[in-house]
């Protein structure tokens, strides 16, 4: 791989970084768009790939995907499958009416979007509590509404944990840790060692097996949802730490030798560590 | 004379935020910005196809008046048009962007908000940027003032700038194209030809001078500035994806 690309908004991507497989069409991630440059001969022009962000330029040459990593701290902008952590604000007769980031419209989930629902068996979720759910359509056009799933309408099934949060807390991070700690578990569920650079899951799940073990939800929304009802009497010592471990790493950026530190210092503080 | 200093995300709970210090005229200028959010009453009702960009200018020991509702229709006009409105989740939201003076000498009752104007330019980009709200490109700006013999000063503080016949703020973007002229003071066709020189050259580095230039002198221009700024945010935020490559 070539020197890291750092683009400024309207600069262009070098045609040498993109990649260079010619079997299918090249993908445009985030960050980035296709400009027309217009030529002095008629019917002819040059096509040109700008940044709309700063942020650093990452090719996959297996998918043939070009995509612009941004500041981690940016807000949360609604996209088609992920998977996120909503908040029911409110339900009307067909939805729920859940809350996704702060400060913009509500996002919709049906009340029957849950697996194995039916209109006598739905959940009743009241106000406050939280679903796991995937962005199943972010609308057309402007101002259009975002409609979340719990359940994959092709098996009927709630794959890979997806419904109502039950217990637990949940803590916020930055939208990139968020999208950091999801890769690292999807890129190998046993080993966790040095993924994206974060060890402090491994690291907190070998120090925790003798407690009981956690559980843990990301949503790309920038949550934590962490569940200890294993663990007994420590079952609030043990959701606090997990929750600090993942705060500071994010606030200070930390390092995979200094991750394993706060791990230990913040286990001996809350008088965990054996 | 010495830089400007900025940092980036420098508040964890706005979405996006800098901070940015003109040693030169002493001001301190920290912004952030919040969006897409969800903006009250039907403000979005003129434009619904684009998102409607907000600005706020905060003094630092008296509440906002005249003066800071004319500044923000000025940056408005600047940094409003920067933003792509209509990329997705953009449209019919809005793009909150916060300007507080931190330090620096207070602008009085009735004063010019010239002096002010790049600091408050460059906060608010960077914030922006910060936020990875989608821009069409980035800008820079300069403050000149001529004084009574005729030279060019750069970045006179608000005591200076009392001083000088005319007070120019030109802002360029990356490409070098004039984004802004505010003027104010008695002037000529020519002396403003003369600050829109010298100015293209603060903001860009000495592009087509007849000297062979160098790195040096390229990374004292205010554009290469803010792309190092951006950069080394970027850097330290991705370490770990650096480290490993």
């Amino acid at each position: 791989m070539s020197a890291p690309l750092v683009l400024l908004p309207s600069d262009e991507v070098p045609r040498e970084h993109l990649p260079s497989n010619k079997s299918n069409p090249l993908r445009l991630g985030p960050g980035l768009r296709l400009l027309s440059q217009p030529t002095s001969q008629a019917g002819d022009s040059n096509h040109v790939l700008t940044a709309t962000q700063a942020g650093l330029l990452t090719t996959d040459a297996k998918r043939n995907t070009v995509s612009l990593l941004s500041f981690p701290n940016r807000r949360y902008v609604p996209t088609v499958n992920d998977l996120i952590i909503a908040q029911i604000h409110h339900s009307s007769i067909d939805f729920f009416h859940c809350i996704v980031t702060p400060n913009t419209a509500h996002a919709l989930l049906g009340q029957l979007s849950f697996e194995g629902a039916t209109k006598k068996t739905r959940p009743q979720l009241k106000q406050g509590e939280l679903v796991y759910a995937r962005v199943q359509s972010v609308g057309v056009g402007a101002g259009a509404e975002v409609e979340l799933t719990c359940v994959n309408p092709a098996t009927g099934k709630a794959d890979g944990g997806l419904g109502p949060l039950v217990g637990g807390m949940v803590f916020d991070v930055s939208t990139g840790m968020a999208a950091r700690l999801i890769r690292a578990s999807s890129a190998s569920p046993d080993n966790t060692d040095a993924v994206e650079g974060l060890v402090i899951l491994g690291e907190l799940g070998r120090k925790l097996e003798s407690l009981g073990g956690f559980e843990l939800a990301v949503g790309r929304n920038g949550k934590v949802w962490v569940d200890c009802s294993n663990a007994g009497e420590s079952a609030i010592a043990v959701t606090v730490a997990i929750g600090r471990c993942l705060q500071e790493t994010d606030q200070h950026n930390l390092h995979p030798h200094d991750q394993k530190k706060l791990v230990t210092r913040i286990l001996r503080d809350l008088k965990l560590a054996s | 004379m010495v830089g400007p200093t900025a940092s980036l995300s420098v508040l964890s709970r706005a979405d996006g935020s800098a901070s940015y210090k003109c040693p030169a005229t002493g001001y301190n200028i920290l912004g952030a910005v919040n969006g897409p959010v969800e903006l009250p009453g039907r403000r979005d009702a003129l434009k619904p196809e684009d998102a409607t960009v907000e600005i706020f200018i905060k003094p630092g020991t008296t509440t906002g008046g005249v003066g800071e509702r004319a500044t923000e229709t000025i940056l408005k006009s600047v940094l409003g048009n920067l933003v792509l409105g209509r990329e997705k989740g953009f449209p019919r939201r809005g793009v909150v962007l916060t300007l507080n003076i931190v330090g620096g000498e207070n602008v009085e009752r009735g004063d010019s908000y010239l002096t002010l104007l790049p600091a408050l330019l460059h906060a608010g980009l960077l914030a922006m940027i910060s936020a990875s709200i989608p821009l069409s490109m980035t800008l820079s700006a300069a403050l000149l003032g001529v004084t009574t013999s005729g030279d060019i000063v750069q970045n006179p503080g608000p005591a200076a700038a009392k001083s000088v016949v005319s007070l120019h703020v030109l802002a360029f973007s990356s490409k070098g194209h004039l984004l802004l002229n505010e003027s104010r003071g008695r002037f000529d066709f020519d002396t403003w030809e003369l600050v829109r020189a010298r100015a293209l050259s603060i903001c860009q580095g000495a592009h087509d001078g007849d000297v062979a230039m160098g790195e040096g002198e390229n990374a004292a221009s205010v554009n290469a500035f803010i792309r190092e700024t951006a950069e080394d945010q970027i850097y330290s935020d991705y370490a770990h994806k650096l480290d490993s490559i």
